[in-house]
């Protein structure tokens, strides 16, 4: 996982996203570097999800280019993009979890069917993770009879369990009770500082402006305005920043 | 005009397989020849006729005697080879024959003009007079054809007896049933006055029946219709004198009357005595075997077949999506009973040796599979997208995510609707009996053939059915309950 600080892990070209005559992302041309951390916020309607569901094509772009470490991910074969989602975890606003399956197998389920891991290697790397997001006494449980905050986290430790080179947040708090939040942020947080490459969507401003390298500020199917955290918050730039942050922050 | 063009290619496709079938019937004269190379003689009958055909049970297996048997024994010996009995409905008999599925029909059949146009008969083995089976209260009552006015009469549907009610009483209603013994319980539980049959068979049954009697109500026939007949297929001349040789022989020793109904007069007596339930407990069991194994095949079959339409059905390729919306209308929207003797005489032009277990079976699970394609179809609809999308996103294939995330999640929540499927099929698989497969219903007509008795085979069927759904639903419930926990 220790990549130059240099290398382009997402590369934008030119994206554009319509569904059938609303058109959601109208040009976006942006990279990601490993190890950063960006946190895309904006207003609802933005597109900041549609922008995030098509770097790993869950949303197939209406033309552009999202090139996920050089290979160009909308114009390559099945086969071949299913092979590089594995490198892209995703991160979802309401869980997603298997709720047929036990906590490790949630984890288990992909590395063993994908990945091919032996079963042993895989329940290993299941119990690192679990133990990692603070939950390893929640193994053998059931998705329903966690909580939200704790369902989060076995999200985060799924998509972990394949490797990935980047994490996607998918507003990963916004469906949460308001004293789980800490709980998960707290594991999105250590995964920064570890040096995990992280895109992240989220409302959470104090999050964004702790752990973020770069803040994306998007509306109306344009990013508007990136910066580090420090200088978006302090001196937002253009006008739809300056009103979107008034309206938070007051 | 998409409806049109399917219009089309269904005309064209009822158009080939007509061609087919005259193709079959202009096949070279070889039918005896086929029939000494296989070695088998394979003759269907319809084993509710005593004395012509009906069963015994000896040592626990289920003998076909009668006259017609003795017949089809001795003409089997002389071609030197052995001899097969295949045991379905009268009406089926003839389509088996033009279909191949039997070499020849003997069934006390009367060589009509209608039948001669389709099969080709042999000289008459026997003449019995048509008679009338009356309840012994209204002998006073009936004494020929003309005192039943306004009385309705039950005979055989396909018979002689049918078209002779139908022709020279017409002043009566008809009653046409497919069984003898559903005849006869008509007639004691008074829903007709009397049962038009052949002079032997009335006579058996008031000899096994002290409420019912016999008479002769003077049917004017002519004489060529009057005795029984061997079918063959149409253009097979070769059996036909093969036939009428062991016929001419059997006519010169007399062995009809002589031998062959004295001895089905002993088998009829033994059935009557005993005729207590008790004793034919090997032929229900026989028939929950054949119904429990006919539901089991069918239900895994009809699951794969159900799953691969389900999936056709969802998916974006739109040829397999037409291909499975068109199947699945198709079979929930003709009956069951067709489906299942169009494969087997349908099917069975293009492959012969179709057995009638394999038809039904596979006429089964092709029905079933509709409705299980159904019912998986709804469960994966019931699942959220976002499943699919969290497996996709882990890297799987939009195969893997199903076979992985959304079918098993899917089968448990429709677990009880296929449950019901599968209760549903032991009951409907009851359709196969009507070509001769050995399920329980048909094992209850045939006790019924067996015993003269009527309606406490039908109740006892009825109780194993009941038995048998109510012990897999049961079963089906535990499972359901234990796959609740999350």
């Amino acid at each position: 996982m220790l990549k130059d600080k240099e290398q382009t892990i997402i590369e934008v070209q030119q994206l554009k996203k319509s569904f059938g005559d609303d058109v959601v992302l109208k040009d976006i041309s942006e990279t990601v570097k490993a190890g950063q951390v960006i946190c895309v916020i904006g207003p609802s309607g933005a597109g900041k999800s549609t922008f995030l569901r098509c770097l790993n094509v869950l949303e197939e772009p209406t033309s552009g280019k999202v090139l996920f470490e050089g290979s160009d991910l909308t114009g390559i074969k099945e086969e071949e993009l299913n092979h590089l989602r594995q490198k892209m975890g995703m991160v979802f606003q309401s869980f997603n979890l298997f709720p047929n399956l036990t906590v490790l197998d949630n984890l288990q389920l992909a590395p063993l069917k994908v990945r091919r891991l032996s079963a042993d290697q895989a329940q290993k790397q299941a119990h690192k993770l679990l133990t990692q997001v603070g939950l390893a006494d929640k193994a053998a449980e059931y998705p329903a009879s966690l909580s939200g905050g704790q369902q989060q986290r076995v999200a985060i430790a799924r998509a972990l369990a394949m490797d990935p080179e980047v994490m996607l947040f998918d507003e990963p708090t916004s469906a949460l009770d308001p004293e789980m939040v800490g709980e998960v942020l707290k594991v999105m947080r250590d995964l920064a500082h570890s040096g995990m490459t992280m895109v992240v969507v989220t409302h959470e401003m104090g999050f964004a402006k702790e752990v973020a390298d770069q803040i994306w500020f998007m509306a109306d199917g344009y990013i508007q305005e990136k910066g580090k955290p420090e200088d978006f918050f302090a001196h937002p730039k253009t006008e739809r920043a300056q009103d979107f942050l008034s309206k938070i922050l007051s | 005009m998409k409806i049109k063009k399917l219009l089309l290619m269904l005309v064209f496709l009822m158009l080939g397989m007509l061609i087919s079938f005259g193709h079959v019937q202009a096949a070279g004269d070889n039918y005896l020849q086929k029939v000494k190379q296989k070695g088998t003689l394979v003759v269907g009958t319809s084993a509710d006729y005593p004395p012509y055909e009906f069963t015994v049970k000896k040592s626990g297996k289920t003998n076909y005697v009668g006259l017609d048997v003795d017949v089809a024994k001795k003409f089997a010996k002389n071609l030197g080879v052995k001899l097969e009995i295949k045991n379905m409905d009268f009406d089926s008999l003839l389509v088996a024959l033009e279909t191949h599925k039997v070499d020849m029909v003997i069934a006390g059949m009367n060589p009509t003009p209608e039948r001669r146009k389709s099969v080709n008969f042999s000289q008459l083995y026997y003449r019995g007079n048509q008679y009338m089976l009356i309840n012994k209260k209204d002998a006073a009552k009936y004494k020929n054809i003309h005192s039943f006015k306004g009385q309705t009469i039950g005979a055989q549907t396909g018979s002689l007896q049918y078209q002779l009610v139908k022709e020279q009483m017409k002043g009566n209603s008809i009653k046409g049933l497919a069984k003898l013994n559903d005849l006869v319980i008509a007639l004691q539980s008074g829903k007709v006055n009397a049962v038009a049959m052949e002079e032997a068979t009335a006579k058996a049954f008031a000899e096994n029946n002290r409420s019912l009697k016999v008479i002769n109500p003077h049917f004017d026939v002519t004489s060529s219709q009057t005795g029984s007949a061997i079918a063959f297929p149409k253009g097979a001349d070769s059996m036909v004198t093969a036939a009428n040789k062991t016929i001419k022989q059997i006519k010169q020793q007399n062995l009809i009357n002589k031998k062959y109904i004295p001895q089905a007069g002993k088998y009829m007596t033994s059935n009557t005595k005993k005729s207590t339930m008790l004793n034919y407990w090997t032929y229900f069991a026989k028939g929950i075997e054949y119904t429990l194994l006919i539901t089991a095949v069918s239900v895994f079959f009809g699951f794969l077949l159900g799953t691969l339409f389900a999936l056709m059905r969802l998916s974006h390729v739109k040829i397999f999506h037409l291909i499975a919306v068109w199947y699945i209308e198709f079979v929930r929207g003709t009956p069951l009973m067709v489906q299942v003797m169009f494969v087997y005489f349908g099917i069975g032009t293009i492959i012969q040796s179709l057995p009638a277990l394999v038809a039904g079976i596979i006429a089964v699970s092709l029905n079933s599979g509709a409705y299980v394609a159904e019912i998986i179809r709804s469960g994966i609809q019931s699942i959220p997208v976002g499943q699919t999308e969290a497996a996709r996103s882990l890297g799987m294939s939009q195969r893997e995510a199903y076979r992985y995330v959304v079918i098993p999640q899917a089968l448990k929540n429709i677990w009880p609707a296929l449950g019901n499927e599968f209760i549903t099929l032991i009951k409907e698989s009851s359709i196969v009996s009507i070509i001769g497969v050995g399920d329980l219903m048909y094992q209850m007509q045939l006790v019924q053939a067996a015993t003269y008795k009527g309606v406490l085979p039908i109740f006892i069927a009825m109780v194993l059915y009941f038995i048998m759904t109510f012990g897999l639903s049961n079963v089906l419930g535990h499972f359901e309950r234990k796959m609740k926990h999350a």
